[in-house]
């Protein structure tokens, strides 16, 4: 890293304040939104049959994506989205390799 | 690969997908504890809706009847048992065939709460009525080529059934359904075992529900025994 | 980097390759056949009416079992074993079975073979099992889940061989072997044997939906983002992009199978996430969708020289519109309306023959000279091939999906149910025409396949005279 890019600047107090209120303004109605549905859904688990099977799909859903998640970055630490492009030339060479061969 | 850090990304990555596709199938088990799932016996238990069909069967068919079933037995409690067994096994068989002749790629087994659907077909569904060894698979169909089948029971008569299944055009002018004269020896009143479980199974469905129609009025049943039996309900 | 690449010859098993697409083709007959019969029997034509291993029952089922797991599984295989050894310069597995002279790619299209054709014998008599799609009677079940498993073992190694970044076929086909595996257990397996009731019901729905966008679609766009740069002889306008759109494939696809039982007595909860999700799939599709439009400028000339090419963005284009068409009938305002219509039909056929079965005919069209060694019998055939059957599904799918309209519109005004049957006639009567159509483009292919093998083999008689 360029060592002049880590000096300590100070940022405008003007920015500083647009900058948590952008995040208030966007994280506030998240939360509320987020805890809302939460609790709804809790409601709906602990309702009658209809709730119960609720979380099934949702649980799975969350395990599933979960397992993406762990599968997405094991691939950025191997490097695989590294040179992303170079793949799609690399196989465009190959074929034609294969096909002189032939 | 397990040497690095990352490689446990990788375990972790699939190990979730394993445990996701687990609870799929664990998770609904736990939880229906409390909502068992009906055996056939249980869903014909005090139901004298389907009895009253099958009863009527005997009757109106009595030589396919006994071709298929038998003589019932002499005395009347064995008789009433003779009975239990036998519906038990049609409405098996009956929904075999129903699933084998594909009659749930045309006919849907759910009411919607939307379209006037209530309106025409009857109650809409709930979860409940689908917790039973017979819909399982699960029925409910994607297509309706013809009406919703799950309000069907006791709103036409079994005579109506057989003529139909033999050959729809018959009742049904310019209906698309197939025939399915291998239902049947030959002729609309002589249906074979898979015909009577086949009409036991239609006229099954909705018969759990307070609205069961019936067609037509309580006749006293042809198996000898039960008729005294019959007039005391009634 | 300066390895001695392997040689074509030792990596591709061309007969295979050349027999999976002849099964496929096999099958493809027979579905077409049960289609033909459904679609006679609703307009009251059937001439086998009565007949009991002629039901048009049982003829639906072989209809969509043949499709899906005889022609499309196998002209997937037949590609699989072209493109991974091609794309990854390594063989398929492959290994001997023990006690049988022959390899696993060989007892896998064997054992693929017998699980469609006692599919399809099962059916016939009548022992299905209750599962849209799946019909395939239960004691078979368990042979096609370990043929599903053994194509895993054989295509993964030569794919985690790859050093180095794979390139985005790789992903998908990896994927598709995962996911294929599994979905095919959860939905043959669960509402059979674990769950019951709505929670099958659930299950279901994802089954139907997983089996399209999870075994279907990965392979599918795998297969496309080889084909099309080899073609067109340039790459793929962004990789990367085309990674988003495998990555968002992956995130946003497993919970919509819920969105085919809408207002069922499923949880609302579940139908609303079923519809969100659905929604934000949409704009993964316009990115996938957007990176092939711009691989394809500037060589835009290529859609009216190189069959293939034009057989693949064609189904690109229906591809494009089912998806638009999803993200409406998704909605639960729309479902209202089209939800039992055969709206649901419409769009089925659109997405399996209009994009998948599209692209696969356009990979065979591109393929067969080369395994043969000889020039297609006939361009003109070809030809005729690709615009009856481009013509023959618009036709239907269109047709069927303003008839869903009418229907929904008919059934929710109260009016008798005869009135939905009587208005559906005419659409139904150019449904049967549009599939005589396809079929009659499916000949013509056949019969062009036959005369290029024939050309291809040293005619018997002309080298007897020449040795005489």
């Amino acid at each position: 890293m360029n060592p002049a890019i880590n000096q300590p600047s100070r940022t405008s107090r003007a920015q500083v304040l647009t900058t948590i209120g952008f995040a208030l303004l966007i994280l506030v109605p998240s939360v509320l939104g987020f805890a809302n549905k939460f609790r709804e859904f809790i409601l709906l688990s602990r309702g009658e049959v209809d709730g119960v099977f609720a979380i099934t799909p949702v649980v799975n859903y969350l395990l599933a994506s979960l397992g993406f998640f762990c599968l997405f970055f094991w691939a950025i630490y191997h490097g695989m989205f590294r040179d992303i492009e170079a793949p799609k030339f690399t196989m465009l060479e190959n074929e034609r390799k294969l096909d002189e061969e032939e | 690969m397990l040497e690095s850090k990352v490689g446990v990304l990788f375990i972790a990555g699939i190990g979730f997908f394993g445990l996701a596709f687990l609870s799929n199938a664990l998770v609904p088990a736990l939880m229906y504890r409390d909502l068992p799932e009906q055996t056939v016996e249980q869903l014909l238990r005090n139901n004298g809706n389907l009895r009253f069909q099958f009863e009527d069967l005997a009757r109106r068919f009595p030589d396919s009847f006994t071709a298929a079933y038998g003589h019932p037995p002499e005395g009347a409690a064995e008789r009433e048992k003779w009975l239990d067994t036998w519906s038990q096994h049609a409405l098996q068989l009956g929904h075999d065939v129903y699933v084998g002749e594909a009659c749930w790629h045309c006919h849907s087994q759910f009411v919607r709460p939307v379209s006037n659907e209530d309106r025409r077909f009857g109650p809409v569904s709930k979860t409940e009525e689908y917790q039973n060894v017979l819909q399982r698979p699960v029925l409910f169909g994607t297509r309706r080529v013809g009406p919703d089948l799950s309000r069907e029971g006791g709103r036409r008569s079994n005579d109506w059934h057989a003529v139909h299944f033999f050959k729809p055009t018959i009742l049904s002018i310019g209906s698309p359904m197939p025939e399915y004269p291998w239902l049947f020896n030959g002729a609309a009143d002589k249906p074979n075992a898979k015909g009577l479980a086949l009409i036991t199974y239609v006229q099954w469905l909705g018969s759990w529900l307070e609205s069961y129609p019936y067609y037509e009025d309580y006749q006293p049943s042809p198996i000898h025994g039960l008729a005294e039996k019959g007039k005391d309900q009634k | 980097m300066e390895k001695e690449l392997p040689r074509h010859a030792d990596l591709v098993d061309e007969r295979l390759v050349y027999w999976h697409f002849m099964a496929a083709l096999i099958f493809m007959g027979a579905s077409m056949l049960g289609g033909l019969l459904m679609a006679l029997q609703l307009l009251r034509l059937n001439p086998f009416s009565g007949i009991e291993l002629l039901s048009p029952g049982r003829w639906r089922m072989i209809h969509t079992n043949a499709i899906a797991y005889g022609f499309i599984a196998n002209a997937f295989l037949g590609g699989l074993q072209w493109i991974v050894p091609r794309l990854t310069l390594h063989k398929v597995y492959n290994p001997k079975i023990p006690g049988l002279n022959i390899g696993l790619s060989w007892a896998i299209f064997w054992a693929w073979q017998l699980v469609v054709t006692a599919t399809a014998v099962g059916l016939l008599l009548g022992q299905a099992q209750a599962v849209e799609w799946g019909e395939t009677p239960i004691w078979i079940d368990p042979v096609a889940q370990l043929g599903l498993l053994l194509v895993a073992i054989n295509y993964i190694p030569p794919i985690a061989k790859v050093e180095g970044p794979l390139y985005v076929s790789l992903w998908y086909f990896l994927a598709a072997f995962v996911w294929t595996f599994l979905t095919y257990a959860m939905g043959n397996f669960m509402p059979q044997y674990f769950v019951t009731g709505t929670a099958a019901g659930a299950v279901g729905g994802l089954f139907i939906h997983d089996l399209v966008g999870l075994f279907v679609t990965p392979l599918g766009w795998g297969l496309m983002y080889y084909f099309v740069p080899i073609l067109l002889k340039k790459p793929i306008w962004s990789h990367g992009l085309s990674l988003v759109g495998f990555w968002g494939l992956a995130f946003f696809y497993p919970l919509q199978g819920i969105h085919h039982f809408l207002y069922t007595p499923i949880p609302m909860f579940l139908q609303y996430g079923a519809v969100i999700s659905t929604i934000a799939l949409e704009l993964v599709v316009a990115s996938v969708i957007f990176n092939f439009h711009a691989t394809l400028r500037g060589s835009t000339g290529a859609l009216t020289t190189n069959l293939p090419i034009r057989w693949f963005y064609s189904g690109m284009f229906y591809y494009f519109l089912t998806c638009l068409q999803c993200a409406f009938q998704v909605t639960l305002t729309f479902q209202q309306l089209i939800h039992f219509s055969d709206w649901v039909v419409g769009h089925a056929h659109m997405v399996m023959f209009g994009v998948f079965i599209m692209w696969q005919l356009g990979m065979m069209t591109y393929l067969i000279p080369r395994l043969l060694k000889t020039p297609w019998y006939s361009q003109r055939l070809l030809e005729w091939h690709y615009w009856l059957s481009f013509v023959g599904i618009g036709l239907m799918s269109f047709d069927l999906i303003i008839l869903g309209i009418f229907q929904g519109l008919s059934w929710s005004s109260l009016l008798p149910w005869e009135h939905s049957l009587d208005l559906s006639i005419p659409f139904w009567a150019v449904r049967t025409v549009a599939g005589l159509l396809m079929i009659a483009g499916y000949l013509v292919f056949v019969v062009n396949v036959v005369q290029t093998y024939l050309t291809s083999r040293p005619a018997p008689q002309k080298a007897a005279v020449a040795t005489a």
